[in-house]
């Protein structure tokens, strides 16, 4: 997921460079607060735990080997802001030293994998571990937290890709930087990361905290005050983002209807003509009377809420049940 | 006397296995810390002529400057120049790090190469091109820099581009954790490799567990690192200079780089 110099555009990468300014800046601050003199060593030594950790192989399914960020997992031992700090480091020195990610890439590579990763890893993990309240949800915490961050962190690196050749183009149209639009770009990220990746960045930052919470569980980060309003800002952005796929022709692969699918191979398949319909309260994600922009906004609020309301519901039922076996 | 269970024959035959990824992460762990010991190593070589005397801050400054303007030129004739003057500088190579960042700076351009194809076949050949070859010299450019500088040099120099002084430090911190930690986690695998024989389920828990080791490791390190420093007077400030003693040496090679960003503007 590192990005080179010369994909992106000079401009995108000075605009995420901007956009990580003020989130560094509020990291330091945050780790000035949490972290005691005693352990500033420990930021140092936690980089290069992080730029350890991506050295590993684990074997995948299929006789290959692949690598994990550990983003997650610094995020889930160490709090949030300490593994921007940590991740940003190691960023660095493989940009610097390694020649791993381009220097002028940076701020883009930070965002994603410094600052989404980290982030989405951290709250999500206290969500789903304030949900169950016992040991295992702690681990289905940590897996699925670990498994959505790194996709969600390939995602953004998609979109940042994607958007290149909308963006920017020569006197004859042709694109400047990378040259695949959104339509190419989503999938060759996130079916790599939906299959493979998401679960092996699962599995260790799995195994890890197993294996610390068992052996040293007081090294674990604790945070005082309990909010998780900063997975709301996440969800925020994300949604505010969905309009993106107007921006590319044609539909969601496998996500076509029967005049779709005619169109595609020329015949619609008698199952399918005769099979069952959905009529979607929100068909095609648009509301008769507004703006298509807003009707994505709009309908993916409205997924969130629900989903949301499960998951409270779910919360419930499950304390309910926790009480009883007590 | 030995207990007859002890002397009797086994027959446990290991199941095979095919993929070596304990070698394979034993192997990637050597190679980094073998890489930031050659760069500790390489300042007290002596060379004649070459690229290790030039002003550190000077050579890390020239090479963003020059990357920002790659990226931005779009004449074939100025990165063609380019070209040219960063092969010279890797001539001026020793020949081992010569050989490791030809090899380093060929393989990712070539791939986005091949991942270009399709688009060139649409007709988008110019800029493809362009694209490849701007990736060639951004990443010999850096290489060139990380194995022709001292790290801490180069790290120092940081400050120029208003980056904090803690920052800094703990960077330098980093690299040398990087080695200690990358030791330790050596001697894990080897003991792993050496204690498991063929497939079984335990050895990828072991794996996990082993990261979790380090982890404990490095928190242990950490607070020993503190008392360490503590015992020396730290009191959580921490200031670094900037080299900035510049030699006959430097000149010719600031010269050489302003020539480079006038031909970009005019090019």
């Amino acid at each position: 997921m590192h990005i080179p110099d010369n994909y992106l555009s000079p401009s995108t990468c000075a605009t995420f460079g901007v956009i990580m300014l003020p989130i560094w800046r509020r990291a330091s601050l945050k780790v000035k607060v949490e972290i005691t003199r005693q352990k500033m060593p420990l930021l140092g030594v936690a980089a290069a735990f992080s730029f350890l950790i991506m050295m590993f192989n684990i074997p995948l399914p299929g006789g290959t080997s692949g690598h994990a960020i550990g983003g997650a997992l610094v995020a889930i031992l160490l709090g949030p802001y300490a593994a921007v700090f940590s991740v940003t480091i190691a960023l660095v020195i493989q940009a610097l030293f390694f020649g791993d990610g381009g220097i002028l890439a940076l701020g883009v590579n930070c965002f994603n994998m410094a600052f989404i990763m980290p982030f989405t890893a951290f709250y999500l993990f206290k969500l789903i571990k304030n949900l169950f309240k016992n040991t295992k949800g702690e681990y289905i915490g940590a897996f699925l937290s670990a498994y959505i961050s790194v996709n969600m962190a390939a995602l953004f690196a998609a979109v940042e890709f994607g958007v290149q050749p909308l963006l920017f183009k020569d006197i004859s149209g042709l694109p400047l930087y990378s040259p695949y639009g959104l339509a190419i770009s989503i999938p060759a990220m996130m079916i790599p990361h939906l299959l493979a990746v998401g679960f092996l960045e699962g599995i260790i930052t799995v195994g890890a905290y197993s294996y610390i919470k068992k052996a040293l569980p007081d090294v674990i980060y604790k945070e005082k005050v309990n909010k998780i309003r900063f997975l709301y800002i996440i969800i925020g952005i994300l949604i505010l983002v969905t309009p993106l796929g107007l921006l590319a022709n044609g539909t969601a692969w496998g996500e076509w209807g029967p005049e779709k699918i005619s169109n595609l191979i020329g015949f619609i398949p008698k199952g399918m003509e005769e099979g069952f319909h959905i009529n979607s309260l929100i068909s095609d994600y648009r509301f008769g009377f507004l703006n298509e922009y807003f009707g994505y906004i709009l309908s993916a609020l409205v997924g969130v809420i629900i989903i949301l309301i499960i998951f409270k519901v779910l919360g419930k039922i499950n304390m309910k049940s926790n009480t009883k076996g007590d | 006397m030995i207990p007859e269970w002890l002397s009797e024959k086994d027959n446990y035959i290991p199941k095979e296995e095919k993929n070596l990824y304990i070698e394979k992460s034993i192997f990637s762990l050597i190679k980094i810390v073998s890489i930031i010991r050659q760069n500790k190593n390489q300042a007290k070589l002596a060379y004649s002529i070459n690229l290790y005397l030039l002003n550190p801050t000077l050579k890390v400054v020239s090479s963003i400057v020059m990357i920002l303007c790659i990226s931005i030129s779009r004449s074939f004739i100025y990165l063609f120049i380019i070209d040219i003057y960063v092969l010279i500088n890797l001539f001026l190579m020793e020949k081992k790090s010569r050989k490791r960042i030809i090899f380093k700076s060929f393989i990712f351009p070539l791939l986005t190469l091949i991942a270009l194809v399709p688009s060139m076949y649409y007709g988008n050949i110019h800029n493809s091109l362009l694209l490849f070859q701007k990736l060639i010299i951004t990443t010999l450019l850096m290489n060139l820099l990380s194995h022709n500088t001292k790290w801490s040099e180069i790290s120092k120099s940081l400050k120029l581009l208003f980056v904090p002084d803690i920052f800094i430090w703990i960077m330098d911190i980093t690299i040398k954790y990087i080695v200690l930690l990358g030791e330790h986690s050596i001697n894990l695998l080897y003991a792993l490799k050496l204690r498991s024989i063929g497939i079984n389920s335990n050895k990828y828990k072991s794996l996990t567990g082993i990261m979790g080791n380090l982890f404990i490791k490095s928190y242990k390190m950490s607070e020993e690192m503190f008392h360490a420093m503590e015992c020396r007077g730290f009191v959580g400030e921490y200031t670094t200079k900037v080299n900035l003693k510049l030699k006959k040496i430097d000149y010719v090679y600031f010269i050489i780089n302003i020539v480079m960003v006038s031909l970009f503007i005019y090019l």
